[in-house]
């Protein structure tokens, strides 16, 4: 993390409140309050600075994403506080645009 | 049914004719268990959505049966019994380990991890002791408390799969966090993948360094390798194997002109726990894991968006294909045929000499993360 610099005003919080002592929590807390904690792009671009190696097509990569927190800022955590988002979907290829997209509850 | 009934049933149906008898029973009677060929048979398991346990014939390449299994997916994580008649399957969000009889599907076992507050999770990490009697699983727990999570150290749960449904683990040993494949060796000790590899004795939870990655010490000229061991491991010529991937700067680290990008890889005998880690091809794509030939132990075949087939005498890639779609398992039957799983609901298969796409099973769900194991039925 120290080849890191905060750059908008949520991160520069995340640098004052973690101490280099409590990483090892937080990052096991993944497993238990989802994965959304993670930090990792994803998606975008791959290795090589190219497309190429990038699942292909996204749909293949869907679940495989989900269901492990591997790309938890685009897909929902599976694993751990959505396990039924794609309960009525077998292939993603296939129906895709019956998953729906997850919001934060409403509170009440 | 044990190998010793299967033999007894044999014999008495050829006692009963003798005909039979007088042509030479032994080589006539094909060896079943509950309808389905035996005798070191060979069958591919894999687990779909919504959690589906398929069976599939190497040889027809049909599926044979499929097990509803219980929970909502987990990982896919399968694992096998020796004898190949009982597949442990990670499910319920990587927590629950049920295990299924594959001629019937009938549940001999099950474990719960999550007991009294304390969530745990299993990373794709199941192994089985060599007579069958221990199941492994490496669980990352934490405690919910009225105020907080507390978390707890990683370890290796033992089970005795002799304990039925609703086991209880019977010994617990600590271990490294973020180990996900973990695989037997002969002698009983338990490789654990992680940041470097070790093993782990189930008997008195010492642990020894096999392969250090994370903690190699190769200095300043070498980055610390990226491994990645989350996917079917070589079981099928006797080898655990996991790839990683290195940068050697050749000068000042960070000058990419000078640097050279590598595929390595850590490859253990589990007969002999000989250690084989070496950097083996320039790395130009990716691959989430690599099968060995059992025919020449240098070649070495990959797959994710291409599968791949290297030569590790001469540090090349010999040849690459486009596969229709990313893949991230690869596996391989006695008859040296390529299976290729995980992400989508279509298992490819492919000629080994000339990678060509000979054949696909169908199936009804998407495979995700799931293993594409092999299954020798005895």
């Amino acid at each position: 993390m120290k080849h890191l610099k905060s750059f908008n005003k949520k991160a520069k919080m995340l640098d004052q409140t973690t101490s280099p002592d409590e990483v090892e929590e937080v990052v096991a807390m993944q497993s238990v309050v989802g994965c959304t904690s993670t930090n990792d792009p994803g998606w975008e671009v791959d290795p090589f600075g190219g497309l190429g190696s990038l699942c292909q097509p996204m749909e293949s990569d869907l679940y495989g994403c989900a269901d492990a927190c591997w790309w938890p800022a685009q897909v929902p955590d599976t694993m751990s506080s959505q396990p039924n988002w794609s309960m009525d979907v077998s292939k993603a290829n296939e129906d895709w645009r019956k998953l729906e997209g997850i919001f934060p509850e409403e509170q009440k | 049914m044990n190998i010793s009934n299967i033999f007894k049933t044999a014999t008495l149906l050829c006692a009963a004719g003798a005909v039979t008898l007088m042509s030479g029973c032994a080589a006539n009677q094909a060896v079943s268990v509950n309808g389905m060929a035996a005798d070191g048979h060979e069958y591919l398991l894999t687990v779909t959505r919504p959690n589906q346990l398929h069976v599939i014939d190497t040889e027809t390449k049909q599926v044979v049966r499929s097990c509803d299994v219980p929970g909502t997916f987990g990982t896919g994580a399968v694992q096998p019994s020796p004898d190949g008649r009982i597949a442990y399957v990670l499910t319920n969000g990587a927590e629950d380990v049920y295990g299924f009889d594959i001629t019937n599907c009938d549940i001999t076992f099950s474990a719960k991890q999550s007991q009294n507050g304390v969530k745990v999770k299993t990373f794709i990490s199941l192994a089985i002791s060599n007579d069958g009697k221990e199941l492994y699983t490496v669980q990352n727990p934490t405690r919910k408390l009225n105020d907080r999570y507390e978390v707890l150290a990683p370890r290796l749960a033992v089970f005795n799969t002799a304990d039925g449904l609703d086991a209880k683990s019977v010994r617990n040993f600590p271990v490294d966090r973020r180990i996900t494949k973990i695989m037997t060796m002969k002698n009983g000790e338990v490789i654990l993948g992680g940041a470097d590899i070790k093993a782990i004795n189930p008997v008195n939870g010492e642990v020894r360094m096999l392969s250090a990655l994370q903690n190699w010490a190769r200095g300043a000229d070498w980055i610390p390798p990226d491994a990645f061991a989350m996917f079917t491991q070589g079981e099928h010529v006797g080898e655990y194997i996991m790839p990683y991937f290195t940068i050697k700067w050749n000068g000042d680290p960070g000058d990419m002109e000078q640097a050279e990008f590598w595929w390595g890889m850590s490859r253990i005998d589990i007969a002999t726990g000989e250690v084989d880690e070496r950097e083996t091809v320039p790395f130009e794509f990716i691959v989430f894991n690599w099968i060995t030939d059992p025919n020449d132990s240098n070649i070495l075949y990959g797959a994710f968006n291409q599968l791949s087939k290297h030569d590790l005498s001469q540090n090349k890639t010999v040849d690459v294909i486009d596969l229709d779609h990313t893949f991230y398992s690869i596996n391989m039957d006695r008859s040296r045929t390529i299976y290729i799983g995980g992400t989508s609901s279509d298992i490819s298969i492919h000629n080994p000499d000339t990678l060509e796409k000979i054949g696909s099973i169908q199936l009804t769900g998407d495979m995700s993360t799931s293993d594409l194991r092999i299954a020798r039925l005895l």
